[in-house]
C-alpha cells in the first residue's frame, strides 16, 4: 500500500510521447492504456501544447547564428592547424643530423689531439744555428776585429756552458779566457 | 559575382571522416566540422550564459579544446554530444562578467524575431507567447532548464542528451518529464495557450499560479 501516491507509472511516457519520444509500439500501447487510465489520457492530450509551445518558442532561438571565424580557433589554439607531413621535413632533419656529427666528430679530435703525450724535452733538442753560423765557422775572417768575434761565436758554441753553482760562486765572467790568437795581418 | 556556398552544409563527409581528415593535418576538414556544429554551440551558451559575448567564447573555448584532443577523438558516429558536453561544462563554469546586464532567453529571442513578417498583432501575440514560455522555462530548476534547452532548441534525441549531461538515458526523462509536468502547471495560467492544469492537481483544488508579468530572475536560483 502507497502512503503517497505518485500516480501512474505510465504517465511519464504519456509526456514523453507528447514530446515524440516514443516509439510507434510503445505508443500504441499507451494510447491502449490511455483508454481506462484518466491521468495518463489527461497527461497525453495536454502533452502535445506543451511540446507545441515549447517548439513555437525556441523556434526563432534556433535562428540565432554567429559570425565567429574558425581562424580564431587558431589563434586561439596558438598553432597553426595543419600538422606537416613528418616525411616532408626528412632532408632537413637528416641535413641538420650531419652538420651536428661533424661538429661532434670534429671536436672530438680536438680535444683527442690536445691529450697526446707531450714530446722529447726542449733541451734535448739540437741546437738550431743559423746559416750564417754555420757559414763563419768555416773559415776565419782575416780581418782582427771579425776574428776576435768569430772566436767568441765558435767559442761559445764549443765551450761548456756556466753552470749556475759556479757563476753564483765566482762570478759571471770567472771562466776560461777566450785566448787570442794572434795571426800575422796581411801586408800590403 | 561571387556565390558563396553555405560551409555549413558544404562538406558531407560525416564527422568521423571529418575529425581522421582534421587529425591528419586537414584545416578544410576541422573548418567544415566548425561550421556545421558553430551556430548550436553558440546557442546553447546563450542559452545558458544569456551573453552573446559569452556564447562566442564558448564557442571558440570549445572547439580550442577539440583541436587539443583531436588525437584521442573517436567519434562513433556524431562529434555533437561531445561538443556539447564541453560547451556545458564550459558556460556553467564561466563567471558572469562584471558590470554587464545579462538578457533572459525571450529577450534573445526578440532579436531573433526583429526580422518576422506578418502584422503587427500577429507578431505581438506571438512575442507574447514566447515570451510566457520561455519565461516558464527560466523558472526551471538548471538541470531540468538544460534538458528542455538540449531538446527543443538543440534538438538532441534522449540518447544524446544522456551524453550530454553524462547520466542515464532514463534519468533524461524523468528530468524530461519532471519539466514538461512543471511547465503545464505554469503555462495552464494562460488561457490563451489552450493547455489544462493537471487533473492531479485540479483535484486538490488547484489555483493556478500568477501569471508572469513582472521582468524574469536572471540568474539561477
Amino acid at each position: 500500500m502507497r502512503l503517497f501516491s505518485r500516480g501512474c507509472e505510465s504517465r511519464q511516457a504519456a509526456y514523453l510521447a507528447g514530446a515524440d519520444r516514443l516509439g510507434a509500439r510503445e505508443r500504441l500501447a499507451l494510447e491502449v492504456h490511455a483508454g481506462s487510465c484518466t491521468e495518463c489520457a489527461d497527461a497525453l492530450r495536454n502533452g502535445r501544447p506543451v511540446d507545441t509551445a515549447l517548439r513555437g518558442a525556441f523556434a526563432s532561438l534556433r535562428e540565432r547564428r554567429t559570425i565567429v571565424a574558425p581562424g580564431r580557433v587558431r589563434l586561439a589554439v596558438g598553432s597553426v592547424v595543419a600538422r606537416p607531413n613528418p616525411w616532408e621535413r626528412a632532408p632537413r632533419v637528416f641535413g641538420r643530423l650531419a652538420e651536428v656529427s661533424v661538429m661532434v666528430g670534429v671536436t672530438l679530435l680536438a680535444v683527442g689531439t690536445s691529450f697526446e703525450p707531450p714530446s722529447a724535452p726542449s733541451s734535448s733538442l739540437p741546437v738550431t744555428q743559423t746559416m750564417a753560423q754555420e757559414r763563419s765557422r768555416g773559415q776565419a775572417p782575416l780581418d782582427e776585429i771579425d776574428y776576435l768575434r768569430w772566436v767568441r761565436l765558435v767559442k761559445s758554441n764549443d765551450t761548456p756552458t756556466v753552470s749556475t753553482a759556479t757563476r753564483l760562486l765566482m762570478g759571471a765572467f770567472d771562466s776560461d779566457p777566450v785566448e787570442i790568437q794572434k795571426t800575422p795581418s796581411p801586408r800590403f | 559575382m561571387k556565390t558563396e556556398r553555405d560551409p555549413a552544409t558544404g562538406d558531407a563527409r560525416s564527422d568521423h571522416d571529418l575529425v581522421y581528415a582534421a587529425r591528419d593535418g586537414d584545416t578544410v576538414a576541422f573548418d567544415a566540422l566548425f561550421y556545421r556544429y558553430r551556430d548550436g554551440i553558440f546557442r546553447l551558451g546563450l542559452a545558458i550564459t544569456k551573453d552573446p559575448s559569452s556564447a562566442e567564447e564558448i564557442v571558440l573555448d570549445t572547439f580550442a579544446r577539440a583541436h587539443r584532443a583531436l588525437a584521442r577523438l573517436e567519434p562513433d558516429d556524431s562529434l555533437r554530444p561531445w561538443l556539447y558536453r564541453v560547451a556545458v561544462n564550459l558556460s556553467y563554469n564561466r563567471r558572469p562578467r562584471k558590470n554587464v546586464v545579462l538578457s533572459s532567453l525571450d529577450e534573445a529571442a526578440d532579436v531573433a524575431m526583429a526580422n518576422e513578417d506578418g502584422s503587427p498583432s500577429h507578431v505581438a501575440e506571438k512575442a507574447e507567447l514566447r515570451r510566457l514560455v520561455l519565461g516558464a522555462v527560466e523558472e526551471l530548476g538548471p538541470k531540468h532548464r538544460l534538458v528542455v534547452v538540449l531538446h527543443y532548441l538543440n534538438g538532441l534525441n534522449l540518447t544524446e542528451i544522456a551524453e550530454v549531461v553524462d547520466c542515464p538515458v532514463g534519468t533524461v526523462k524523468s528530468r524530461l518529464h519532471y519539466a514538461l509536468r512543471r511547465l503545464r502547471t505554469h503555462l495552464a495560467a494562460h488561457p490563451e495557450l489552450g493547455i489544462e492544469p493537471p487533473r492531479s492537481l485540479l483535484a486538490t483544488g488547484f489555483r493556478a499560479p500568477k501569471p508572469i508579468t513582472a521582468p524574469l530572475p536572471l540568474e539561477d536560483k
